[in-house]
């Protein structure tokens, strides 16, 4: 009776999932193999010839290399600028509320918003990023400093989810221990390290991991802010993706990008669990 | 711990609980409720002729303007009111209208303002209305703009904003240093160093061109060696799907590679593929290729700091004749129907285009125009814009734009090839090779897929 009830609740959720995510996966899992035409006509058994053809293009391999880039570039900056933030405010303290409520407000912002206020910061040799910086660069131009603007856009997306969860995860802290171990003699340093740390490790995982997926699966800023450019090097995969499937009505790639992106998200995903459990 | 933790985040998610419970459901029903209200509307019976368009600043006004005149007088007298919803660029309305294609056709627009990246794909669908089945009379339109759009399945859409490729120059610069604008590339990588300019560390402080050609670029660069010279075979897809590239054993795209990089190592181009227009107007370089249809824009942005120019775009070389092609965009229509052809019939009309040309900078369609004094003494109080009729006049009208599939990446990869030799010392024959496997490997997939 009990189990029934449970099953209540968790019907609508599955009816979605099924309805929005497994009858879709399945769509394309089964369209992988065949030969579909733009019109979604079937026109035969197409066996693994779109993998082949996806993975023997030259430009999906270096969207693979774009994003590897970018996780590259984006990862570490945005958990050490996230953790940063958080840890400097962990003590709620009678100021801290002005930091905090500054460092939550990019969450108010619209992602596109932001990447044509990114688009116009650097735009150009005569551009506002120059003015401050003293530089003579054009950001967008060159394909490392536009991979490294949209890293730095990315952090600045994921950074106040991210900064609330870490705070709240060391707010959440049992005080005793760190009482107890500050009365032990052991300096700020060797809590922060020994206790604080540890404490919210599980937290820190789960970020890292969420912006992992965000990093894997980014396109609407690289749609937005270069447009996979210049010369294609901010071509991520799921642009690559987007590009193919929606501008060009290639359903080859559609289907098998689609397939091979659920595939990796889970494999991340199944990691995450079991580290979490672990912890 | 993590009990505590969650009472956080439950504090937080649902604050003023049952308000933000019934918005939601609100929300949802809105959702569902949302596709069932849109299938249908786009029908032209109720006498709303609806037009997905890509017309944005200056070009946006006016077109604003000219929906405006008809819905208040041919549009109140017959009942039928334009509603013109921008969509974004080009690109983007095409990916909309293949998405609504993709749920049901009655989620399309009535219209549709589309460029040549849309052509094939709109060739094979069969949502398509030509416009023979309007029955609409394309006698007064302008014969390279009617040849840009017609296929083995004969005219597609009705040339609206019509424009080419204009090489616009400073002509102030030009005139300091005493030159003309160039005939051809080689002219060009002469005449590089005297309009462009070095600051006393060496360092380029103007550039004599900006930009890195692609797709559209190429049409001219390409399509007028030997008078006239096809990308791809089925006269560049225009007749039958693609199957091969023409532009690699033809020899046309090395000929330009070989010509371009001459002027790339004059040390005065630079390769930048965005904010050109601004570069031009902060006249940090001498000149730039661009649509015709960018003049009003152009002029705008310059706003009189210097005299701007401009001229017929540079031939690849002295047998390069064949002119530009005739670029811009087309009214696709996906509904039947009086409305539609009483506002496409509008569209074209010679007071609609008289007034399109002027305010923007696009060459009228409309044949009766062109001795029509209104028109003669505008092209007189603006030489400028002369100059894009001109070209297209001087040009070979078989010349067409070429109709790729993943026209998109394509362009991109005309960019990355031309830049993998200017700046990263590539092979010209490995480039002409590596692009013509790009093209042949996006012209077969799209066989294999839509071939039976």
């Amino acid at each position: 009776m009990k189990e029934a009830k449970a099953y209540v609740f968790v019907a609508p959720a599955a009816a979605l999932a099924i309805l929005f995510s497994f009858l879709p996966l399945g769509k394309s899992l089964a369209g992988s193999f065949l030969r579909i035409s733009q019109s979604g006509k079937v026109l035969g058994w197409a066996g693994l010839g779109n993998y082949v053809s996806v993975l023997s293009d030259p430009s999906f391999l270096s969207s693979i290399r774009n994003t590897l880039l970018f996780v590259v570039l984006f990862l570490p900056l945005n958990t050490a600028i996230t953790l940063l933030a958080a840890s400097l405010l962990r003590r709620k303290g009678r100021l801290t509320s002005i930091p905090e409520s500054i460092f939550m407000t990019p969450l108010a912002f619209s992602l596109s918003a932001l990447a044509l206020i990114f688009k116009e910061i650097f735009r150009g040799r005569v551009s506002i990023a120059n003015r401050i910086l003293g530089t003579d660069m054009e950001w967008l131009e060159q394909p490392f400093t536009a991979m490294a603007v949209l890293a730095v856009m990315g952090v600045f997306l994921d950074f106040a989810l991210d900064f609330i969860l870490l705070l709240s995860a060391f707010r959440n802290i049992d005080r005793s221990t760190i009482e107890a171990a500050g009365i032990d003699g052991a300096s700020a340093w060797t809590i922060y390290r020994r206790i604080e740390i540890p404490e919210i490790a599980g937290m820190l995982r789960i970020t890292i991991f969420m912006a992992l997926k965000d990093a894997v699966l980014i396109s609407a800023p690289v749609m937005v802010l270069t447009e996979g450019g210049p010369f294609r090097s901010t071509e991520t995969v799921m642009y690559y993706y987007y590009l193919e499937a929606f501008r060009s009505g290639n359903r080859a790639a559609e289907t098998t990008i689609a397939v091979m992106m659920v595939a990796f998200s889970a494999i991340i995903m199944s990691l995450a669990s079991r580290r979490r459990k672990d912890a | 711990m993590a009990k505590d933790i969650r009472k956080t985040h439950s504090g937080v998610a649902f604050q003023g609980g049952n308000m933000a419970r019934k918005s939601l459901l609100l929300l949802l029903a809105a959702v569902l409720i949302l596709p069932l209200s849109a299938g249908g509307s786009a029908e032209a019976d109720d006498g709303t002729v609806v037009i997905w368009h890509s017309n944005s600043g200056v070009i946006g006004n006016a077109f604003d303007d000219i929906v405006e005149r008809f819905n208040s007088t041919i549009g109140a007298e017959k009942g039928i009111t334009i509603e013109a919803i921008y969509q974004g660029s080009a690109n983007d309305v095409l990916t909309k209208v293949k998405a609504a294609a993709a749920v049901s056709t009655s989620t399309l627009p009535d219209i549709a303002q589309l460029d040549a990246t849309a052509a094939l794909d709109m060739k094979n669908s069969d949502y398509l209305i030509l416009p023979s089945d309007l029955g609409i009379d394309t006698s007064s339109i302008m014969p390279s703009a009617i040849e840009s759009l017609s296929s083995e399945r004969g005219l597609l859409a009705i040339p609206f904003n019509a424009s080419s490729l204009l090489f616009y120059y400073n002509k102030a610069v030009f005139d300091e240093a005493g030159v003309n604008p160039p005939r051809t590339l080689d002219e060009f990588a002469a005449i590089a160093p005297l309009v462009g300019e070095k600051g006393s560390d060496g360092s380029v402080t103007r550039y004599a061109f900006s930009g890195v050609p692609a797709t559209y670029e190429l049409g001219a660069f390409i399509g007028a060696q030997k008078g006239l010279s096809y990308m791809v075979d089925g006269e560049n897809g225009h007749n039958g799907i693609p199957r091969s590239v023409l532009f690699g054993k033809e020899g046309t795209f090395r000929n330009f590679l070989v010509h371009w990089k001459n002027l790339y190592d004059t040390g005065f181009v630079s390769s930048i593929t965005s904010g050109i227009s601004t570069e031009f107007a902060a006249g940090r370089t001498a000149s730039m290729l661009a649509s015709s249809s960018n003049l009003s824009t152009v002029l705008s942005t310059v706003d009189g700091r210097f005299e701007v120019g401009t001229a017929f775009v540079p031939m690849t070389d002295e047998e390069a004749t064949g002119g530009v092609n005739i670029g811009g965009g087309a009214m696709f229509s996906f509904s039947s129907g009086d409305a539609v052809k009483t506002v496409l019939d509008y569209l074209v009309s010679e007071e609609t285009q008289l007034e399109w040309a002027e305010k923007t900078g696009y060459m009228p369609v409309n044949t009766g125009l062109y001795d029509d004094p209104d028109y003669i003494a505008f092209l007189d109080d603006n030489p400028l814009f002369r100059v894009a009729m001109e070209q297209t006049e001087a040009s070979n009208p078989k010349v067409t734009g070429v109709w790729l599939p993943s026209a998109y990446q394509i362009y991109y990869s005309f960019q990355s090839e031309i830049r993998n030799v200017t700046e990263n010392g590539k092979d010209i024959d490995k480039a002409v090779e590596d692009m013509e496997a790009a093209v042949q490997k996006a012209l077969d997939d799209y066989a294999e897929q839509n071939i039976l």
